[in-house]
């Protein structure tokens, strides 16, 4: 019995790496390709990116916003100027850490990479191939 | 491990085992990696914001029992989840009342008990699916919705044994969930006495399981046939008073503010609207379908759930060519009270089509579910009927 335990234990370690690592990848799946992405394998999924992105104004974005709620709740969202204007006097008002450069800053940030959507303008025809 | 927890971790593993891993995959991890999981891979649902909590049911999800288990019904939380110890927990009955109250968890266990069935739907239920040039809030899609029972005490008991005052007009749900920031405000919410008097549970238990934290614990409000933002979680307080809340989101949120209108005049957001969902098929699913005797075409399974506010639902009808013409559906299984209930149809078809299935429900005052429910910049009440794309072959 004893030998057959030695025999199967490094096999047993390498299964339980493997496993960790699967694991590890659908954590990691989850949080970072998460965005838009239909996901029906597990029926779980982050619906939009859970980090700010890049650029100037993420620090603030960061200390301003994290304090209460996760960056999900902008990066679901689609406002246009006046929209993330409104946001930031609210915000603001219930005392989110912010000057009054840096809330400039924040909105042009928030705007550039989660404005309006575009309106709907029709397709043109599709160009057929160019015939050989 | 309390019991919740336990559940939670068995969802878990069902989801982990349906992905191909198993529990010796959990085994392999340190304890903060097992609750990082845990945490970051509720099963069934669609995390719309981590913090504070709002998690959509799929509709897969949805589509397996008329109950929907704890472990599933969607998640909307204002604040971060508080965790509240039922030794030291108190319920506190003010306001316009003969004698004020402070009630321990026993004492409220103690009171004659009810349980009911009732849906839960979130008011932003469907306000991604306006398509509004720009959003605010939680983006939901259709699954910020669910039914549960209910078990707890009425609401109206616990008036009673206080004692209402001629001028109680309101009773105000002051809950334990703090905002982060001293400026930011409350979450407080505050119901017509009528509607506290009449149905209105404080319920303890869900599905015959005590509550779990982020469902509410250890006692929440149930207003039947109200949007989800009237049934506060995490009650601590019950004020009567003679007005209702001027809190924000008394106030300001909660409201139908449509365009071109007076937002001062725009009107609250109360009572569910009738509708119905489609959880059979899937959005894009390809069926094939069983060959019958000729003429006899192949019949397509439509299946899904419909609610409706106090008025009740009275029926849901199907339609697979753009609305032109609708067949009634079927009901299926148990009904209560402000429930949602199941319904279901065959269809007759011919394969190989692409089809648009519809569904709608019409209460019982009369309202039929609109093609397409009127847009309002808050994004409330989308009961527009629900349109699902699927191909059948044979």
């Amino acid at each position: 019995m004893s030998g057959s335990s030695r025999v199967r234990t490094p096999h047993r370690s390498l299964r339980r790496v493997a496993a960790a690592a699967m694991v590890l990848a659908a954590l990691g799946l989850a949080l970072l390709g998460g965005a838009n992405g239909e996901s029906r394998s597990t029926g779980s999924r982050f619906a939009t990116p859970d980090t700010f992105p890049t650029g100037e104004g993420k620090a603030i974005a960061d200390r301003a916003c994290l304090f209460c709620h996760s960056a999900m709740l902008a990066t679901q969202q689609a406002k246009d100027s006046t929209g993330w204007e409104k946001t930031l006097t609210t915000m603001k008002n219930w005392g989110a850490p912010m000057n009054g450069s840096e809330r400039d800053t924040l909105r042009s940030y928030l705007l550039a990479r989660f404005g309006p959507r575009p309106v709907a303008v029709p397709l043109p025809a599709p160009v057929p191939p160019p015939k050989r | 491990m309390n019991r919740a927890r336990a559940m939670d971790r068995r969802a878990f593993l069902a989801t982990l085992t349906r992905a191909g891993l198993g529990s010796a995959a959990l085994a392999t991890l340190p304890p903060w990696a097992v609750e990082t999981l845990e945490a970051q891979l509720p099963s069934t649902y669609i995390v719309r914001n981590d913090r504070p909590e709002c998690w959509e049911t799929t509709l897969d999800a949805l589509g397996r029992g008329w109950i929907t288990p704890s472990e599933r019904l969607f998640v909307r939380s204002h604040l971060s989840t508080p965790r509240l110890d039922v030794a030291t927990w108190r319920l506190e009955v003010t306001g316009k009342v003969r004698s004020s109250l402070s009630l321990s968890y026993d004492e409220v266990m103690a009171m004659p008990q009810t349980e009911a069935v009732h849906v839960l739907e979130c008011a932003g239920n469907g306000r991604a699916l306006f398509a509004l040039p720009s959003t605010s809030g939680v983006q939901w899609q259709r699954g910020a919705v669910g039914n549960a029972a209910w078990g707890g005490v009425r609401l109206q008991s616990v008036l009673q044994r206080a004692g209402l005052d001629s001028d109680a007009k309101h009773v105000w749900f002051e809950a334990a969930d703090q905002a982060p920031l001293p400026d930011a405000p409350k979450f407080l919410r505050s119901i017509p006495i009528e509607k506290a008097m009449e149905d209105t549970l404080l319920a303890h238990s869900m599905n015959k399981a005590q509550l779990t934290p982020l469902h509410g614990a250890p006692l929440r409000a149930i207003v039947p046939g109200w949007f989800g933002m009237a049934s506060t979680k995490w009650v601590t307080r019950i004020r009567v008073e003679d007005r209702p809340s001027d809190n924000h989101y008394m106030v300001r949120g909660y409201r139908y503010n449509y365009p071109d209108e007076d937002p001062a005049s725009a009107p609250p957001v109360e009572k569910l609207l009738v509708k119905s969902i489609i959880t059979q098929p899937v959005e894009g699913a390809v069926l094939v379908l069983t060959p019958r005797p000729k003429p006899k075409k192949p019949r397509l399974r439509v299946q899904g759930y419909a609610w409706a506010g106090p008025s009740g639902l009275r029926l849901v009808e199907v339609s697979i060519d753009g609305g032109k013409t609708w067949r009634p559906a079927g009901f299926m299984g148990d009904s209560a009270p402000m429930a949602w209930r199941s319904w279901a149809t065959d269809l007759e078809v011919t394969p190989p089509a692409k089809l648009t299935i519809m569904a709608r429900a019409t209460d019982n005052g009369g309202e039929v579910q609109p093609m397409a429910a009127r847009a309002n910049a808050g994004g409330y009440g989308n009961n527009s009927i629900h349109k699902v794309s699927a191909r059948v072959r044979l």
